[in-house]
């Protein structure tokens, strides 16, 4: 899993920013999706981010799991993640 | 714990605005740097906004060494996208130099190009180097219209040079510019875009300003056909739907700029001379990179949005839309 060919990523105070250059759409994340693509970025595959994150954030409710993947099969949908 | 990725732009119109709700005023640095190389040109078309010409290449032009500090500067700064336009960007002479240096960077670089140069060795070279997209402008589906507003300009080299690059494999934009005798053509050169391998269409309302306040008698489409010339390219965006994209800006000049008064969008449009404007459709200048660096221009270009001189100028805009001619009359902010 990589980010796709046309999308730039860029840190940002309040996150980041994905820019999708093909279509010109700008995308905002909040801190945990940043998170989330700097891993994508550094190469870790969906459970290796899950697993990081479980050691970064409170899951006392076991979210995480489930929303690493609906974040990522979001970003799939959109077109900003390929592999 | 919550994840989100949020669409918060606009796609682009001509130019492409990056940014849209994800408000300068938010971000370290832009999101999109649109750069006028040269202000030099083959053609003389009738509606050129920066009245760029044969022999009107800027006294002052960056020189070589300018123009790789401001590529650097964008890069260090993580600028992700970079379009070099101009006047015509293939005259300028370190072209293939400034492109490599900044793909070479990761950078994705579109060029804006009347397709003239768009030789099989230069498409190939730019594949090469990892350009991003060349937008050409291809102002009609016959040698006619084009040639019509393109002065000096050849339909069928343009054809050619598009060939080339889906030969090369180098990813292609159209940009067409309506105007009294081609609007009627739009149906056409959409169909025509695509039979190219274009992945992108753009087309707006052509602006009073440059060359079009001379060549106005030619160019200005009433309302009427305004609306006509956008109901085409509403059934043409259906039809191409997943296959090329047709974008098409209807909102007038003074929407635009009302909207982006309250939003202004993270894009730089740097002059020939590096020079920085505000938006391309105001006459305000908010940097210089001969003597700022990229922060220092951000920071004022942030500024700039709320100085009223700037909402002054759009609202005497309101009054008097003729007065998009005075925007080469410079302010400085």
């Amino acid at each position: 899993m990589r980010l796709a060919k046309y999308v730039k990523f860029r840190e940002e105070k309040f996150g980041a920013v994905l820019f999708e250059t093909r279509s010109e759409k700008v995308f905002t994340l909040n801190p945990t999706g940043t998170a989330i693509v700097r891993e994508i970025e550094a190469g870790a595959d969906e459970t290796a981010i899950a697993a990081r994150l479980k050691a970064r954030f409170d899951d006392r409710d076991a979210a995480i799991e489930r929303e690493v993947e609906s974040f990522i099969a979001d970003l799939r949908q959109r077109g900003l993640v390929e592999g | 714990m919550t994840t989100a990725a949020t669409e918060t732009s606009a796609p682009g119109a001509i130019p492409a605005p990056a940014g849209g709700a994800t408000e300068a005023e938010d971000l370290a640095a832009p999101l999109y740097v649109a750069w006028q190389i040269t202000n030099e040109c083959n053609l003389a078309c009738l509606h050129c906004i920066e009245e760029s010409g044969p022999g009107k290449a800027f006294a002052d032009e960056l020189d070589t060494a300018q123009v790789y500090s401001v590529i650097d500067q964008l890069l260090e700064h993580e600028v992700p996208y970079l379009s070099f336009s101009g006047g015509e960007p293939m005259l300028h002479p370190q072209f293939f130099a400034m492109v490599e240096r900044a793909c070479a960077r990761g950078a994705q670089l579109k060029i804006e190009t009347n397709g003239h140069y768009l030789s099989a060795d230069n498409c190939a070279q730019m594949k090469e180097l990892g350009v991003k997209a060349v937008q050409v402008s291809l102002d009609g589906a016959a040698a006619a219209s084009f040639q019509k507003m393109r002065v000096r300009g050849s339909f069928d080299t343009t054809v050619q040079g598009l060939r080339n690059l889906r030969t090369a494999g180098v990813p292609v934009e159209i940009n067409f510019s309506p105007a009294r005798f081609n609007a009627r053509e739009i149906g056409a050169t959409v169909d025509l875009a695509y039979e190219l391998g274009a992945y992108s269409f753009y087309t707006g309302r052509t602006m009073y300003t440059g060359n079009a306040v001379k060549a106005w008698r030619h160019l200005q489409l009433p309302d009427e056909e305004y609306e006509t010339f956008f109901a085409v390219l509403r059934e043409k965006a259906e039809q191409y739907r997943g296959r090329m994209r047709v974008y098409f800006h209807e909102a007038g000049l003074l929407d635009e700029l009302r909207y982006r008064l309250q939003h202004p969008a993270a894009l730089l449009i740097v002059l020939p001379n590096g020079l920085v404007k505000l938006i391309n459709a105001l006459p305000f200048i908010c940097g210089d990179f001969r003597r700022q660096s990229l922060p220092e221009i951000w920071a004022n270009f942030r500024r700039a949005w709320q100085d009223p001189r700037v909402a002054e100028f759009v609202d005497a805009l309101a009054a008097d839309p003729g007065k998009t001619r005075t925007l080469h009359e410079w302010v400085y902010l």
